[in-house]
């Protein structure tokens, strides 16, 4: 009895220490409630204090109007500096400026992500660990939490590093603009650079006291302690997005972009919280994939069946996390250029359907690859399970739905064509194709490939597996029911676009949306249950797996990698000439937007760098490892999510 | 513990499927309307016309 308080204490201990990560997630969320947004009372509560008296030769103090908060404030700060083009706000080397920085950035930006993304994982799977009372399972999931966490060690130093190369190339090539920068945010970079050392304090407690605190209390002391380091990634992760949202969506500040002393309007600006909740799943889904590539590496690289069971099911896992977060990223996405279009319509404009729009047409290209690539690997994955070559016969049918929409999703709206080509072609839109280049087309094709994933992945969980639940015919008989009427529902809804006003159209990609989401949950949910006690028909053997699906997951990681880096470029050139949007102008000679081919070249000079130095990380990890893979010998059964195993 | 599924007739199979049909047929109908109406808009636009 005394044991069973003793867990019941330490599970409530946990779901606490867990309820308040997840209660920092969805701070952002809380914070963007209207109370909140509307910036509170602005500060005049001194107005019903009575006056006090002023000595006659006091000057008044200057007050002036929040460009977006639109209350009174102090005016405490400078105006914007007026920049011009010269040695004195734009010192330089031979070379564009703009192009080192980019480097910089983004290079911090990959990193930065992914020792933020790492420990979450860490910290779920160590738990997963804590409560599983298997206890060669616990060992399992402790030992894999140990694996993410070495990764994320070793990169974090060249993060660090990285800042600070960062701040360097701000100060030494932007020198005006960053002191103006620094000048409204200086309690906010101080309490960033504090944060930072906690951080670095917090993990290397958490790394070297692993094996210390392996047992009893003390193990919970050490999960718990992933979670203060979470809390404290994502703090920080959103100081630094307030700096970039304020340079695209300023407050709290007037329109000579002096500071009117409320800090919390600076930070607190419009966009903040999208990106806030854009880049906390962006960087669980690109943490997933380089952690899967990094699983992928191992595994190729692997002397015994051992070590590559064991990358084979680390890889799955991986890709299982960045799979999951890949899914609402859209979404997110969707929220934060809503709240662009709320902001600037112009500026929503520009981003999708003006100068950068062509780079959307990019970002489609990347997302189907994206899903091309999870079902390749879901697919490679059935040759680890005996009883799978019952649902290979389907793969090619779903291989024709899934390039048939991918060719839709790319089709461009309209073509850059020279005279002679638009004369031949009878105007800017092909005749048959440009029906394709429609919103349409497009919604019913991404969520027709969506769909098809789920389905691959509800076949990859039945793999080895026969149900023997009594109601699995009935099961049976609804999954396809709903499936079939899924597909039907989305692509009848992408051709009903076709018939009715653009204003009623729009509307359509919510229920589109609702029908994926709806397979998604109650496919999954269901066929999980029906799962409960199925008739195995062999183990999964992990480690028994083709190359190729290795490849498939470093494939998975190098797309992620190279669509952050677009969509990075995107959400930044769209403020075109300014350095803080309708407050500081950039007036150097590298304020005009890039040609796509020299974007598109950059991105991969950034993707490529990236993938070196990780590779370089890998290979550094790999030199230390002092515990040895926990044995999981070839078709041993060993934990997956979502309870397919 | 056999497969189940092996145990129940053609018909009643069937009988499942079209159920299982017309019961996703109604859910998602249901599901278009509604969300339709959320956004303020006509989901039998066409049918209206």
């Amino acid at each position: 009895m005394a044991t069973l308080n003793k867990q019941a204490q330490k599970k409530i201990w946990a779901f606490l220490a867990l309820g308040t990560f997840v209660g920092l997630l969805l701070l952002p969320l809380f914070l963007s409630l209207p109370a909140g947004a509307s910036g509170g009372a602005p500060a005049p509560a001194a107005s019903t204090a009575p006056p006090v008296a002023q000595p006659a030769d006091a000057k008044p103090v200057e007050k002036s109007r929040d460009i977006w908060y639109k209350t009174e404030g102090p005016v405490v700060g400078a105006p914007a500096p007026k920049t011009t083009d010269g040695p004195k706000d734009y010192p330089r080397y031979n070379f564009e400026s703009r192009v080192l920085l980019w480097v910089a950035n983004q290079q911090h930006l990959y990193y930065g992500s992914f020792v933020l993304a790492v420990p979450i994982f860490c910290m779920v799977i160590e738990y997963l660990g804590i409560i599983t009372k298997d206890k060669a399972l616990a060992r399992k999931y402790d030992q894999l939490a140990y694996d993410f966490i070495k990764i994320s060690l070793t990169a974090y130093s060249l993060t660090a590093i990285l800042g600070g190369i960062l701040v360097f190339t701000y100060l030494t090539l932007y020198p005006t603009f960053f002191g103006y920068l620094a000048s409204i945010f200086r309690p906010v970079m101080h309490t960033y650079a504090l944060l930072f050392v906690a951080e670095s304090g917090t993990l290397y407690i958490y790394y070297y006291g692993w094996d210390r605190m392996r047992e009893g209390f003390l193990k919970w002391v050490h999960v718990s302690m992933s979670v203060v380091l979470n809390m404290i990634g994502t703090v920080l992760m959103m100081l630094a997005n307030s700096w970039i949202a304020f340079m695209q969506s300023p407050a709290g500040v007037d329109d000579q972009g002096r500071y009117l002393g409320n800090i919390w309007h600076v930070i607190h600006t419009t966009l903040w919280n999208p990106i806030n909740v854009h880049r906390i799943i962006g960087n669980m889904a690109f943490g997933g994939g380089v952690v899967a590539a990094y699983a992928a590496y191992r595994f190729l690289t692997a002397k015994t069946d051992e070590e590559r069971a064991h990358y084979d099911w680390m890889g799955y896992v991986a890709m299982f996390i960045g799979v999951c977060f890949l899914i609402p990223l859209p979404f997110a996405g969707y929220w934060l250029m809503r709240e662009v279009y709320a902001y600037r319509q112009q500026m929503g404009i520009t981003l999708m359907g003006g100068l950068l729009a062509w780079l959307f047409i990019i970002q489609a290209v990347m997302i189907g690859s994206l899903f091309l690539t999870t079902n390749y690997y879901l697919w490679q994955g059935l040759e680890r399970m005996r009883g799978a070559e019952r649902y290979q016969k389907y793969i090619k049918y779903m291989v024709f739905v899934l390039i048939t929409c991918f060719i839709v999703w790319l089709t461009p709206h309209t073509m850059v064509m020279t005279p002679g080509e638009l004369k031949a072609m009878g105007g800017q839109q092909h005749p048959v194709l440009g029906n394709y280049g429609v919103m349409s087309a497009k919604n019913g094709a991404i969520n027709t490939i969506i769909t098809t994933t789920v389905l691959s992945f509800i076949m990859y969980q039945r793999g080895n597996k026969v149900p023997t639940v009594k109601w699995a015919p009935m099961g049976n008989a609804f999954l396809f029911g709903m499936f079939t009427v899924a597909y039907i529902n989305i692509i009848g809804l992408a051709i009903y676009g076709y018939y009715i006003p653009a204003n009623v159209r729009v509307g359509l990609s919510v229920p589109q949306v609702a029908t994926t989401l709806s397979c998604l949950f109650i496919g999954v949910l269901l066929n999980s249950i029906m799962l409960k006690g199925a008739k195995e028909l062999g183990p999964t053997a992990w480690g028994q797996v083709s190359v190729r699906s290795q490849y498939a997951l470093i494939m998975l990681a190098t797309a992620f990698t190279w669509m952050m880096g677009l969509m990075g470029y995107i959400r930044s050139s769209v403020r075109l000439f300014w350095h803080v949007n309708e407050i500081m102008r950039d007036n150097s000679p590298w304020a005009f937007t890039h040609t796509i081919g020299f974007a598109a070249n950059m991105i991969s000079f950034n993707v490529l760098f990236f993938w070196i130095t990780i590779l370089f990380v890998f290979w550094l990890g790999s030199l230390g490892i002092k515990k040895a893979p926990v044995a999981a010998s070839v078709g041993q059964k060993v934990p997956v999510p979502a309870g397919s195993h | 513990m056999a497969d189940q599924g092996s145990q129940i007739s053609t018909g009643t199979k069937i009988a499942f499927t079209i159920g299982s049909l017309i019961l996703a047929t109604v859910y998602f109908t249901a599901l278009d309307y509604a969300l339709m109406e959320m956004q303020g808009l006509d989901f039998f636009y066409l049918l209206r016309k």
